[in-house]
């Protein structure tokens, strides 16, 4: 090596040493805010949640606002403190009892969300319509429009309130499918059944076209994986009577998309089948008990 | 060798540079040290105030009008509220649960659902507002500074930019929220049958205008012009800032009571009883606000409707216009299709009404001829349209008072001051 090359190198290595004489300093790092997460004085409330869903199945709830929990640019509120518990018991009896009665305790357990966020405000759109659930990534399900919930035991119940109610379930049955449906793939036949009518443009279609057309809800025609969990989240909230209903409710006539009333039923029929299958042979759960299952819990929270 | 040469002094003055080990830091502590010190700061201040504060919110969507409210925060990250929303809500105290947090800055959070929050539902069915942003208020709030002496609390909303600010209460004020003292009375204001109201003070007389859909007072006489909004408290109304005037200060009224039987409203300042009565002419005409009312139309080329109709001898909408199918509301059209008569149309499912020419004197009142109809009137107006047109044609005239910086001006009638119609331009 020439001497001027080693002088230059060894001028470079000093420079760098040069930078790191001294460990950097972390004695500080416990001063930082909020590091570890939002903390609070614990009420009942708090502890409430803690034993009936955290220690149980791992499952938190956020009820105190944090926006950055939701859509930055939404206006929106907290929940009331009273509706914590009487929504968080139902969901309960609706959802988790019924699947751990029918497909397990280590099943419900192992797929559960584990993060719930509330809202006391439904999200509005710009379009004038509003949002009632979002989930994000099998982990995450975020509840909006809390502050309405009201089953029969609660003050200025209405029949008018089950609206909302069974939407929020809605919401939990839909987004649990998702995550079933991401574990184990359901047969490629279902996506057969629709071919062809699948549309980005579902929020503009009405419940009554979208049954016509074989579908569940307007929003099963936006893709394949939206109509099998539609299918599972409306059979189980509306029951197997609900959905009987629905099937019969397409009339005799030909769609705009020209499905007779004939495929229409056939499709609906069809899609049920393969859920109920799929139940079976990938989780072996009885879906017409969970369904009925269900279904009675919903009943007994109204009516 | 040359490009070498440079290249030698380029590194060692790196080697010297890289040496400097010390941190120039503008502040002596770290962020984290001074953001938890601020927090720590407030969250003494607002726990440690005996007798709560009281808090004043200012909405977005409305922001001269104020919304009050009294908190008393405890350590336990849990506060108590009362709110001038509603009578319910100055007399059900409400708890719930606040948090400090530094996000951008340090921040004061309501963080489940309370009284304040009733401002920002996004549901308009609740507080009136947008539906998807209801009165454009906040419930999270920069903590924006602090009066030295710790008494007054500066905030500014988060999402909407809305304006509060919380002010350290007295042991009375605080007692008064607790021992449910209300006084909605004074919005019997509105029952006054005359249009002109006169505030007597024993040091001062005033024409006194109350607007109670956007809580605004206007105090006004040959000396002074104040106007404020103001905000109910559980003894009276308070206003959001000071009057001064005859070397005395007011911050409100208290004890407040009304007599339907003589169209008098008594109330009490700095423990003084004072009064509030009726008139049919004001202190201070404002003698352009005929011309400015028409001329801001004609500039625009636009015209001025109402839709409820005219008010007279304390009834709303006293010639029933409502009860016209499909009706709109009243308008005034200036230079109607430049024909140098004025269109006052009632707008249904079509339109028509009488013609008029205004006149407006240096007295400042305005005067209005008949100069026959447009359009086609139908039978079952022809009531409606003689009502008006004997209303309008008063030969006394009418007096025009703006109600606020914007095209909105209220027309009321010299005789008795007791018929009005409100005009906002469309």
């Amino acid at each position: 090596m020439k001497p001027l090359n080693a002088l230059f190198f060894f001028l470079l290595v000093i420079a760098l040493a040069a930078c790191s004489k001294e460990n950097d300093d972390l004695s500080g790092v416990q001063d930082i805010p909020g590091l570890g997460g939002d903390t609070w004085v614990e009420d009942s409330l708090d502890k409430w949640l803690y034993d009936s869903l955290t220690v149980p199945y791992n499952i938190e709830v956020k009820y105190k606002w944090d926006q950055f929990e939701f859509d930055v640019t939404k206006t929106l509120v907290p929940p009331k403190e009273e509706v914590v518990i009487p929504a968080m018991q139902a969901i309960m009896k609706v959802w988790i009892d019924n699947y751990i009665k029918y497909a397990g305790e280590l099943f419900f357990k192992k797929y559960s969300p584990k993060f719930f966020i509330l809202s006391g405000s439904a999200s509005w759109n710009d379009n004038g319509t509003i949002t009632l659930g979002t989930a994000e990534g099998g982990r995450k399900v975020v509840m909006y429009l809390l502050n309405e919930f009201r089953t029969k035991e609660m003050d200025g119940y209405q029949l008018g309130d089950t609206a909302n109610v069974k939407q929020i379930f809605h919401v939990i049955e839909h987004e649990f499918g998702h995550i079933l449906h991401q574990n184990i793939m359901y047969p490629t036949e279902f996506k057969k059944i629709s071919v062809g009518l699948y549309t980005a443009n579902w929020n503009n279609i009405y419940d009554s076209d979208a049954h016509q057309d074989g579908f569940v809800t307007p929003y099963a025609m936006s893709s394949e994986n939206e109509d099998f969990v539609e299918m599972i989240a409306t059979m189980l909230i509306e029951g197997k009577e609900g959905f009987d209903r629905i099937v019969n409710s397409v009339q005799d006539k030909t769609s705009d998309n020209g499905t007779t009333q004939a495929q229409a039923v056939a499709a609906l029929r069809q899609k049920e089948a393969m859920v109920v299958n799929y139940y079976k042979s990938a989780y072996d759960v009885d879906f017409y008990a969970l369904q009925k299952a269900t279904r009675d819990s919903i009943n007994a929270l109204f009516y | 060798m040359r490009t070498n040469f440079y290249l030698y002094i380029f590194l060692t003055a790196l080697c010297f540079a890289a040496c400097k080990k010390e941190d120039d830091n503008v502040f002596k502590q770290s962020p984290d040290e001074r953001i938890n010190e601020v927090l720590s700061t407030y969250s003494t201040t607002l726990t440690s105030a005996e007798y709560g504060w009281k808090g004043l919110v200012y909405p977005s969507a409305i922001s001269a009008v104020p919304f009050s409210f009294y908190f008393k925060f405890d350590t336990a990250n849990r506060v108590q509220m009362y709110s001038d929303w509603d009578s319910s809500t100055l007399s059900v105290m409400q708890e719930s649960s606040y948090r400090l947090k530094a996000l951008q800055q340090p921040c004061l959070l309501f963080d489940t659902y309370n009284y304040i929050h009733i401002l920002c539902d996004p549901d308009a069915g609740i507080n009136g507002g947008y539906y998807g942003g209801g009165l454009l208020s906040d419930f999270e709030f920069i903590l924006d500074g602090m009066s030295t002496d710790g008494d007054t609390i500066k905030l500014t909303g988060r999402l909407h930019g809305s304006k509060a600010v919380l002010v350290k209460a007295t042991s009375k004020e605080a007692q008064d929220y607790y021992d449910r003292k209300r006084n909605w009375d004074f919005d019997y204001s509105s029952r006054f049958l005359t249009y002109f109201k006169k505030l007597h003070t024993g040091k001062g007389d005033y024409d006194i205008y109350i607007n109670q859909q956007y809580k605004s007072i206007k105090i006004v006489n040959a000396n002074v012009k104040f106007s404020a909004g103001y905000y109910f408290t559980p003894t009276g109304v308070a206003f959001d800032k000071p009057f001064t005037d005859a070397g005395e200060t007011i911050n409100g009224f208290e004890d407040v009571s009304w007599s339907e039987d003589n169209q008098l409203m008594t109330l009490k300042v700095n423990g003084r009883v004072v009064t509030i009565n009726s008139d049919k002419k004001p202190y201070i005409v404002d003698s352009t606000a005929g011309s400015r009312w028409y001329n801001a139309a004609i500039n625009a080329a636009d015209y001025y409707y109402s839709d409820a109709g005219i008010h007279v001898d304390g009834q709303d909408d006293y010639y029933n216009f409502k009860s016209i199918s499909g009706f709109e509301y009243l308008l005034y059209y200036p230079n109607f299709q430049s024909s140098g008569y004025d269109f006052n149309g009632i707008m249904e499912n079509s339109y028509y009404g009488p013609a008029f020419k205004a006149k407006f004197s240096t007295s400042g009142i305005t005067t209005f001829t008949y100069g026959g109809t447009w359009y086609t009137i139908p039978d079952y107006s022809s009531t409606t349209i003689s009502n008006i047109v004997t209303k309008f044609t008063e030969s006394t005239g009418y007096y025009f008072v703006q109600t606020s910086d914007y095209n909105t001006y209220d027309m009321v009638n010299v005789k008795d001051a007791r018929s009005w119609i409100s005009w906002q331009l469309f």
